[in-house]
């Protein structure tokens, strides 16, 4: 085989793969085309926080590779363009490309981004595309009650989270991308705040929830002790629901009734004082309680 | 209509959770039957204290003090006492180990070494009613700054009193408030604290079941003082009970015309509005408090500018605590020189702090700065229970550290306390007694921290679950020589580079238990012990053969039928299948049972 390198290659999307491919077939002494449709090289990644495995920051990894690509003397790219038509066969193609017009002079401007900031309005590169959700009419008309109420209100995320969450008891996902789509904000910006505060759960919690307080006067009085023995009766860790739907333990920090130590609470009652034999007797009462419903 | 007694019944969320409403109602009904009741008027008082002792009712004006009352106790009570006019001593406080009951508050220790200026009207009124606070000198001080003094005075007489914020910090509120004044931006806001996040301490919850309008004037007095129209009171919402007593508060308040606009037709217009947390820690710092209001995500930002110029959407925002709102009316109204002549050169005034753990009278008490450990301990306190040896007190949570026991002279103030590796925080006393494991509470206060962090700042994020990983580790019995200098080298790396209060005082409670329990950790990792028999990894279970009767309670209690042998005979644990949770040796008699 004719070892010269003879030939160019047209690498279509701009995304790590092709950017990491391109700087591989340049490295080898192909000339490279670099086509993306939008006007920058970078694509998804650039948008991650961290990547799989090793947790590297997605930036980190990929801007030696942008600054690499952006000097190759074997690398051309072409922005903002697309990919029209391909004729040919394997070893000769012949590409159209539609280079769309870009306003501003490639040459002169250095991306300083000045003018992207001063630009009255704003574009979205990647529109993200809305999918109607349907939720239940009776959900619908509760969340839009909510959502009516702190219509006018400043910082109203938190008070409809909390508004939510007391509705359901913890928030449906359906309801927080109807809720993303309704007020305009990014799915990612609720899920930090929705994980940032202990009141909200992302899972279905059981009938009875089951809070163990874990604050200083309660740890030291032997609330450990109650966790392991309630973790015991109910065969479930803290954060988990039963299979039944019946009980969902979990902990909190402090309800303030340090004289009582240690402390939990099934649903709104308050048992004070506890020692670990309490536990079964009190776990009893309630499945008691709820057999006698089913019958 | 007068009544010749009145019965406080304590409805705070202690006393609820022990069925104090039940007991109200109860005394109502009880009362009425016996056709007493145009003569003796049943009264819902906020918290009063003494959470151990709890459902309690004092009769008023005769001062006499019931507790623990359950409800087959009221008939009997009523009749007793309030038809025949006999006081039930069997229902009256006795101290741990005395035989005489006391029968009036005021001889009680817990009550009588108190000082208070806060919680002055916990018990004397029902918090539920405004007018009952205005009978109390209520909002005479909001009057007087009204009609009497300029914002310039309001401030001066502040910074005399040299009253400190109350919520950890200890920085002078007067000075704060001279900086948010001097801000030429409007609007001004002005934001109550009452996110009370340490694990051990409610006295701020108390003061709001107990007495809302004191916050809410105090408030008021704050904001004619900075020129502030709207204030917040940012609550956890862990605390119902407080937020409905606020919001009734309020409300009430607008109706008397104390809140809105013109108010006492002195051109003064403020008004007053709830947000509610929703359980994150890092909000009681004020930075991240403000971006939680402000419904972004609540991590703190950089100081400064700090809030005072530039807080709440950007405008100058006062922010204190509500225990620092509670003294504001008092210091109006009684002057700053009595409230500086109380407490220690540099810290003035009370404190309230939530006195728990292993003590016998657990509670909440306001006690004058300067006093010393010992007092409040074993004076108000009670002392450690069961005759258990007192090891030390932990003050401040999570930010604090642990007081030795040697140290119990000290003099309570902000600057001794800072001295000595603890810290004033919010007030929160934790004692504990030779049955704690001083390296299982640094690891509780960790786990607590590194959950709460909010991963800002790497320090603190990666610091903390650096150092938990650490003290886990020991007391899972796998430390390792050089574990203890790795935790002091982290634990100043922590302090230094994290921006908000919260990084920057997490090491707290494993330097100072370094400090002073040193051999403590060292018996962990050399000799691989604790020497309070907590940590699991280190500790087996035994049965004493002299000792054991043979009764088989133990084998019976067992939740893994560790525990074998014959009735009469000597019971032997299974090592590999016990689980440490010790119930063989609360259940055995006979004391059989040992832990090494």
């Amino acid at each position: 085989m004719d070892k010269k390198k003879v030939g160019s290659v047209l690498v279509v999307g701009a995304g790590i793969a092709g950017i990491q491919s391109s700087l591989d077939l340049a490295n080898s002494g192909y000339k490279v085309y670099l086509l993306e449709q939008t006007p920058s090289i970078g694509g998804t990644m650039a948008q991650l926080d961290k990547t799989f495995p090793t947790n590297d920051c997605a930036m980190c990894v990929m801007s030696p590779k942008l600054v690499e690509c952006g000097r190759h003397l074997n690398i051309e790219i072409i922005t903002n363009a697309e990919l029209k038509k391909v004729v040919g066969e394997a070893g000769n193609f012949k590409v159209e490309v539609t280079k769309h017009p870009r306003y501003v002079d490639e040459d002169k401007c250095t991306g300083c981004a000045a003018c992207t900031q001063h630009c009255p309005v704003t574009v979205a590169l990647y529109p993200i595309e809305k999918d109607p959700i349907f939720l239940k009419p009776e959900d619908r008309t509760k969340v839009d009650a909510i959502l009516e109420k702190y219509k006018d209100m400043k910082g109203n995320l938190l008070p409809i989270l909390q508004s939510i969450n007391t509705e359901f008891r913890y928030l449906p996902e359906k309801i927080i991308k109807y809720v993303s789509q309704e007020q305009n904000v990014s799915l990612s910006k609720i899920y930090q705040i929705a994980t940032f505060y202990n009141t909200f759960h992302l899972e279905q919690r059981g009938k009875h929830i089951i809070t163990v307080c874990i604050g200083t006067a309660c740890h030291v009085q032997g609330a450990p002790g109650l966790i392991e023995a309630i973790e015991n009766e109910l065969n479930i860790k803290v954060g988990e629901t039963t299979r039944d739907m019946n009980f969902t333990l979990e902990t909190a920090r402090c309800f303030g009734c340090c004289g009582l130590a240690p402390v939990i609470t099934v649903d709104e009652d308050v048992h004070g004082k506890l020692k670990r034999a309490d536990i079964p007797k009190i776990i009893k009462h309630y499945k008691t309680m709820e057999e006698k419903q089913d019958a | 209509m007068a009544y010749r007694t009145h019965l406080m019944v304590c409805t705070g969320t202690a006393c609820v959770s022990c069925g104090s409403f039940k007991i109200k109602e109860l005394l109502e009904e009880e009362i009425k039957k016996q056709g007493l009741d145009d003569e003796i008027l049943v009264v819902g008082t906020g918290c009063q204290g003494f959470c151990a002792q709890g459902p309690i009712v004092v009769v008023q004006p005769d001062d006499i003090f019931y507790q623990l009352l359950s409800p087959e106790d009221i008939p009997y009570l009523v009749e007793e006492h309030f038809l025949k006019g006999r006081p039930v001593k069997k229902m009256m406080y006795t101290p741990p180990g005395e035989k005489t009951h006391i029968p009036t508050v005021n001889e009680i220790g817990f009550f009588n070494k108190q000082r208070l200026i806060a919680l002055r009207n916990k018990g004397l009124i029902d918090a539920e009613k405004i007018d009952d606070y205005i009978g109390r000198d209520g909002y005479n001080a909001l009057i007087k700054i009204l009609t009497a003094m300029t914002p310039e005075d309001i401030i001066n007489e502040i910074q005399k009193s040299g009253l400190r914020g109350r919520g950890g910090g200890g920085f002078p509120t007067g000075i704060k408030w001279e900086i948010c004044k001097k801000s030429e931006e409007f609007p001004k806001y002005i934001i109550c604290n009452a996110d009370e996040g340490d694990p051990g301490a409610y006295m701020d919850r108390s003061i709001v079941e107990s007495d809302p309008h004191a916050v809410i004037e105090g408030m008021l007095i704050g904001a004619r003082a900075i020129g502030a129209e709207q204030g917040y009171v940012y609550i956890r919402t862990e605390y119902p009970l407080a937020i409905s007593r606020l919001e009734i508060a309020i409300e009430q308040a607008r109706e008397y015309g104390l809140l809105g606009e013109d108010i006492l037709g002195k051109g003064f217009n403020f008004d007053l509005e709830i947000k509610q947390g929703a359980g994150a820690f890092v909000c009681g710092e004020e930075t991240s408090l403000i971006h939680s209001i402000e419904g972004i995500s609540p991590e703190p930002s950089q100081r400064p500018p700090f809030p005072a110029e530039s807080g709440l959407w950007g405008q100058p925002t006062n922010i204190n605590n509500v225990e620092t709102w509670a003294n504001v009316p008092r210091i109006i109204l009684r002057g700053a020189d009595w409230f500086s002549s109380i407490g220690t050169e540099k810290s003035k005034g009370t404190k309230v702090f939530s006195l728990v753990g292993k003590i016998n009278n657990t509670g909440l008490v306001e006690v004058p700065m300067g006093i010393t450990l010992r007092e409040i301990i074993y004076d108000i306190g009670g002392g450690v229970p069961n005759g258990k040896k007192f090891k030390g007190v932990q003050i401040g949570g999570p930010s604090g550290g642990v007081v030795p026991a040697s140290l119990i002279d000290l003099p309570v103030d902000y600057e001794k306390l800072t001295e000595v590796g603890s810290m004033m925080g919010s007030g929160g006393m934790v004692v504990v007694d030779e049955d704690t494991c001083m390296v299982d509470l640094s690891r509780y206060f960790l786990e607590f921290t590194s959950d709460e962090s909010c991963g800002k700042c790497t320090s603190c994020r990666e610091g903390s679950s650096a150092m938990l990983e650490v003290l886990t580790r020991i007391t899972e019995g796998h430390g390792k020589e050089g574990d203890i200098e790795f935790l002091e080298e982290l634990g100043y790396a922590i302090k230094d580079a994290s921006q908000c209060g919260l990084g920057q005082t997490l090491p707290n409670p494993v330097l100072s238990t370094i400090k002073n329990f040193r051999h403590e950790y060292e018996a962990h990792i050399k000799d691989k012990k604790c020497p309070a028999h907590v940590c699991k990894a280190l500790i087996d279970f035994h049965i004493d053969a002299d000792k054991c009767v043979g009764c088989t309670v133990c084998a019976i209690k067992c939740p893994v039928k560790a525990i074998s042998g014959n009735r009469k005979e000597v019971h032997i644990i299974d090592q590999s299948e016990c689980i440490k949770c010790g119930i063989c040796k609360t259940v055995c008699k006979f004391d059989a049972v040992t832990v090494e």
